[in-house]
């Protein structure tokens, strides 16, 4: 379970957006994990309801989309969806294929609510 | 003022990653490879290591640190052979580059031509964190059944290497080799598939030939004036 670990950095992600911004009161944190990002959304989120509230706003939402593994072929650039983890590309039959979309956890956007309609959160 | 969607689209391990890019270099520099074993609990990484620190005594210099969740049984059966550091997560199901980087501190930051993490053991977690190393061998033992590749896809997707341990119970076991093999390769067909048992030394002597390789190859990257990691 190591969802904990990751929540802890992309709440110090959006900390640091936050004050890059000038401050503000996030509203809602969205990303996207990928089939083969190794996160597992239950686990994500439950970290995620626990820990948000030390950092931010209690009303702070989290937006988890899941998104499923692309990979480009190296051989023939044929671009294509990687189903139930076999990296073959099915037009060339090549093992020899990138992985573009799907590996990883990545936030996506904050939305931020105007300063003076709540507190202010310090970075 | 009214509500503002702040556009980000970043990875939320790009730092970790930058970081553990940052110490493969340095470490790749000055000589020494990273690798970064992986498995089950109880699929040999200890008594792995033991017959590697063996074979390359006197020959090749070799550190170990040793993640493990409260114990440091394993360190201390290392010790005798080689400099090891435990790391002790406490309880956590994986390492991170900050505890690996106390470590190599822990002892001296020495600079020998390898350093293994032996990770703690657990297929999931520990694939998605970058330990700053050159390699990552993914080690699965006989007993533990061949359905694993399938099972743990980025564990097998993202390491270079298999290593199949515990061969001398192959006779005993429900496992074939040759369909583990093509599983992980399925997965990731550039992976290297070797197969060893600590108990008799067999497959030790090409999994050394196999680091020896390694060490060569990875790091000459870093002498190139123009080497693109
Ligand atoms: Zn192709």
């Amino acid at each position: 379970m190591h969802e904990r670990s990751l929540v802890q950095n992309l709440l110090k992600q959006v900390r640091q957006i936050v004050a890059e911004q000038g401050g503000g009161c996030v509203s809602e944190i969205c990303v996207q994990a990928g089939d083969l990002s190794g996160v597992e959304p239950l686990l994500f989120a439950a970290a995620f309801e626990e820990m948000v509230p030390a950092v931010f706003s209690e009303e702070c939402q989290l937006k988890l989309d899941l998104v499923p593994v692309t990979a480009v072929c190296a051989h023939c650039q044929h671009e294509f969806e990687v189903l139930d983890f076999q990296f073959h590309c099915p037009e060339c039959q090549s093992g020899s294929v990138d992985v573009i979309q799907g590996d990883d956890l990545q936030l996506i956007s904050i939305t931020l609510e105007p300063k003076d309609s709540h507190e202010g959160v310090s970075a | 003022m009214s509500q503002q969607t702040i556009i980000v689209k970043r990875d939320v391990q790009a730092e970790q990653k930058a970081d553990a890019e940052v110490e493969r270099v340095r470490l790749g520099r000055r000589g020494t490879l990273v690798v970064n074993l992986l498995s089950s609990p109880g699929s040999g990484k200890t008594s792995l290591l033991e017959e590697t620190a063996r074979h390359f005594a006197g020959r090749r210099s070799m550190a170990v640190l040793v993640g493990d969740l409260e114990t440091d049984r394993d360190a201390q059966r290392l010790a005798p052979l080689v400099p090891v550091a435990q790391l002790t997560t406490g309880g956590a199901c994986h390492l991170e580059l900050p505890l690996v980087q106390r470590g190599l501190t822990a002892l001296g930051d020495p600079a020998v031509d390898f350093l293994f993490i032996e990770n703690v053991g657990n297929l999931v977690c520990p694939a998605s964190h970058d330990l700053a190393e050159h390699l990552r061998v993914v080690l699965i033992s006989t007993t533990e059944g061949d359905d694993k590749p399938g099972k743990y896809p980025k564990m097998f997707r993202t390491s270079q290497a298999m290593l199949i341990t515990k061969l001398d119970l192959l006779p005993h076991v429900p496992f074939s080799v040759e369909a583990v093999t093509a599983d992980a390769q399925r997965i990731q067909s550039a992976l290297q598939v070797f197969a060893c048992c600590s108990l008799t030394g067999s497959g030790i002597q090409e999994w050394c030939d196999f680091l020896e390789e390694q060490h060569q190859l990875q790091l000459a990257a870093y002498h190139e004036p123009a080497g693109n990691r």
